[in-house]
């Protein structure tokens, strides 16, 4: 059973075998709770939006049109997030603050965050989600171009500028 | 020559062997005669390991257990539409299914958005719903939090606000029912299944009482659940507990309890 | 990575080999602390506020270990002397990897602790004013000693023992056991509401009770009571399937 590959997995899912989707949790729903987690600082609304991002893979199931997994699945968590941010703007003034919001909380909590994930925080959101997505994740430069919609050459290059990013701002406050 | 023609862009590959093997070599040779790419790549060495070793956090237990009864839920709807489908020849079947796909995806997009509109909406109509008691309502707002407390004396002390309400409504009861079948702790399970055990009569807690016959672990819990289903004679109750006997690690006195009163019930 | 201050190799005189190690944590921002062992563990309050373990290794150094670290199921040892310690949110995460070693953990006494042993682990909690949640999962027992609540403690098997020298009145006290005995005392002037069952085993009280009586008739049931001591407080459950319940007068 463990020896089918995730699009294996998930074509039987969009056939009706809702069990598969539960290998298919166990394997991938740590991922993607760390991603949200790496992405939000939010261990509850992670908790929360990865049970989402399941349940909209069950529930869209029919439109999984046999691509890369990994690609699908990040997606959709990617919107959630997207989708959380909006939801919420009002409470927060603007989306954009995000990011320094973080900052502000791991100056008030400290040692919640490695020095890495507080260099992160202060990347632009779309550099600090490349970065999470192709080292924390281990995703390929092809399933990132298919995630961000994008050509694999055009996401070698923004990873890499986001890389240099990173390399300044670590190494200005260590 | 070398010297201006820096390899910055080329390190982070060159750390994660992605190179071909003549990039490599020009890294290399690059590397023994300019400092300042030297020093790049130690740098991006260290954020490398920065990022391995960032540990993985692990996220609670509970939203596998929610995701999977999504799941069934989501099994029992299916069997429903089945033989719908099944009606419609095959042919016809074919000729749905991109559009279907179309419309999915679609729905995937725009999906979220309007979902979170309409679980607004559905909220909006609760509170209205409340309102008619405004005292009933701060105690249940008081309830519902100290239920979500990370104490488990508080989420005891939420549990026990039940007495304060003659006639629960659903979110209390649904609140109830999470703690009785997902609270780690054993206390504010027990504390639970006893509090709900007042509403045995209601269709709903007495399948989650029947789900959490098939869960739960410790017996403690396990009796009263028994003697709680066998008083009202449930006959759903006979598999799970038939299959509790089975298990070698039940305890005897809950084989004991099972053995003399799954008589009563058939 | 993490700032973990490391003070290694404090050697203590117990007798000739006795070498015990002390590990030292920061409590900055953390709301509980949760200790999770499979052995026996104790845990003391004192007068510092961070978290110390002096881990109780006898002495024999594994020389085939040297250069090693301890793996567990539930992580490795990041701490150099056999636990694994991580904070997560606000909670700080204290596992003992090692499965026959008993160790004894200080904390401020005003520290939210929770203590889960899952095998034969016993566990001694003492003298803290803060919330206490024990489980002693198999066949371990609990002994929680002049604290204040509120607690939360059950056990399956083992015995569980609880002395208040006060008791807070914030929130319920619940204390279960499935086939052990609970013993439980009180300073003699606490206000509480009782709440004593015991499905098969007996229930003894130097306490009065009152119990909401019917025209002056007390409730004869020995199995279920209910009632109030000193006009009544906070909840107080103590609960058996088959042992005996003490609850005394302090």
């Amino acid at each position: 059973m463990n020896t089918l590959t995730d699009e294996d997995l998930m074509q039987k899912v969009s056939y009706g075998d809702l069990d598969m989707l539960k290998v298919l949790f166990e394997r991938h729903h740590k991922h993607i709770f760390n991603f949200l987690y790496k992405m939000s600082g939010d261990k509850m609304l992670s908790e929360d939006l990865t049970q989402d991002v399941f349940y909209k893979v069950m529930q869209y199931r029919a439109s999984y049109n046999n691509g890369k997994f990994v690609s699908w699945l990040f997606t959709i968590a990617r919107n959630s997030l997207k989708t959380h941010y909006t939801r919420t703007k009002e409470q927060h003034d603007d989306i954009k603050l995000e990011g320094h919001q973080l900052i502000e909380k791991q100056s008030n909590e400290q040692e919640e965050y490695s020095h890495l994930q507080i260099a992160l925080n202060k990347l632009k959101t779309s550099d600090r989600e490349l970065l999470i997505l192709n080292r924390f994740q281990e995703i390929k430069y092809a399933e990132l171009a298919e995630i961000k919609g994008s050509t694999p050459g055009a996401i070698k290059t923004k990873v890499n500028r986001a890389l240099q990013k990173l390399r300044t701002i670590y190494f200005e406050n260590i | 020559m070398m010297k201006k023609n820096h390899i910055t862009e080329l390190i982070p590959e060159y750390l994660d062997g992605l190179l071909s093997q003549s990039q490599k070599e020009e890294v290399r040779l690059h590397l023994k005669e300019c400092e300042s790419c030297l020093k790049e790549l130690e740098e991006y060495k260290t954020i490398f390991n920065a990022f391995e070793e960032e540990k993985e956090v692990i996220p609670s237990e509970h939203i596998k257990t929610n995701f999977f009864e999504q799941i069934e839920i989501e099994k029992q709807k299916e069997s429903k539409v089945v033989p719908l489908i099944n009606r419609t020849s095959n042919q016809k079947k074919i000729w749905l299914l991109p559009i279907m796909k179309i419309a999915a995806s679609i729905l995937l997009l725009i999906g979220g958005y309007a979902l979170g509109n309409y679980q607004q909406e559905q909220k909006g109509n609760h509170k209205i719903a409340q309102l008619q008691e405004k005292t009933q309502k701060i105690k249940q707002t008081a309830m519902l939090s100290l239920i979500g407390n990370k104490s488990a004396s508080k989420r005891i002390q939420g549990v026990n606000y039940i007495d304060e309400f003659s006639n629960p409504d659903e979110a209390i009861v649904a609140a109830l029912v999470d703690r009785m079948l997902y609270d780690e702790n054993t206390n504010v399970r027990l504390t639970a299944v006893e509090a709900l055990s007042n509403f045995i009569t209601s269709e709903e807690v007495k399948n989650a009482f029947i789900k959490a016959l098939k869960i739960e672990k410790a017996p403690a819990i396990q009796i009263i659940i028994i003697q709680v289903l066998v008083k009202i004679q449930e006959k759903k109750a006979i598999i799970p507990m038939k299959k509790l006997l089975e298990q070698n690690e039940t305890q005897p006195f809950i084989k004991e309890q099972i053995k003399s009163s799954i008589i009563n019930i058939v | 990575m993490k700032k973990i201050i490391l003070f290694i190799v404090f050697a203590t005189i117990v007798n000739l080999t006795a070498i015990a190690q002390d590990y030292h944590q920061s409590l900055e921002g953390i709301e509980w602390v949760k200790i999770e062992s499979k052995s026996s563990i104790i845990v003391k309050a004192y007068d510092k506020n961070e978290l110390l373990i002096k881990a109780g290794n006898r002495g024999e150094i594994n020389e085939k270990a040297k250069g090693l670290r301890l793996v567990g199921e539930d992580g490795t040892d990041n701490t150099n002397i056999g636990f694994y310690v991580i904070k997560e949110g606000n909670n700080l995460i204290v596992r003992n990897l090692k499965k026959n070693e008993h160790a004894i953990i200080y904390l401020p006494a005003s520290q939210n602790i929770s203590v889960k042993t899952t095998w034969h682990g016993d566990i001694n909690i003492f003298n803290f004013t803060s919330e206490i949640e024990a489980t002693a999962e198999l066949n371990g027992s609990v002994a929680i000693k002049d604290v204040t609540g509120p607690i939360t403690a059950n056990s399956l098997n083992g015995e569980v023992q609880v002395s208040f020298s006060k008791v807070s009145q914030k929130s319920p006290i619940t204390i279960y056991s499935t086939n052990g005995e609970l013993e439980i005392s009180l300073p003699k002037n606490t206000p509480a509401d009782l709440s004593l069952y015991s499905t098969n085993g007996d229930i003894y009280t130097n306490f009065d009770i009152s119990t909401p009586s019917k025209k002056g008739m007390r409730s004869v049931s020995s199995k279920k009571i209910k009632g109030t001591i000193n006009k009544g407080g906070v909840n107080i459950k103590l609960n058996t399937t088959n042992g005996n319940i003490y609850l005394r007068k302090r």
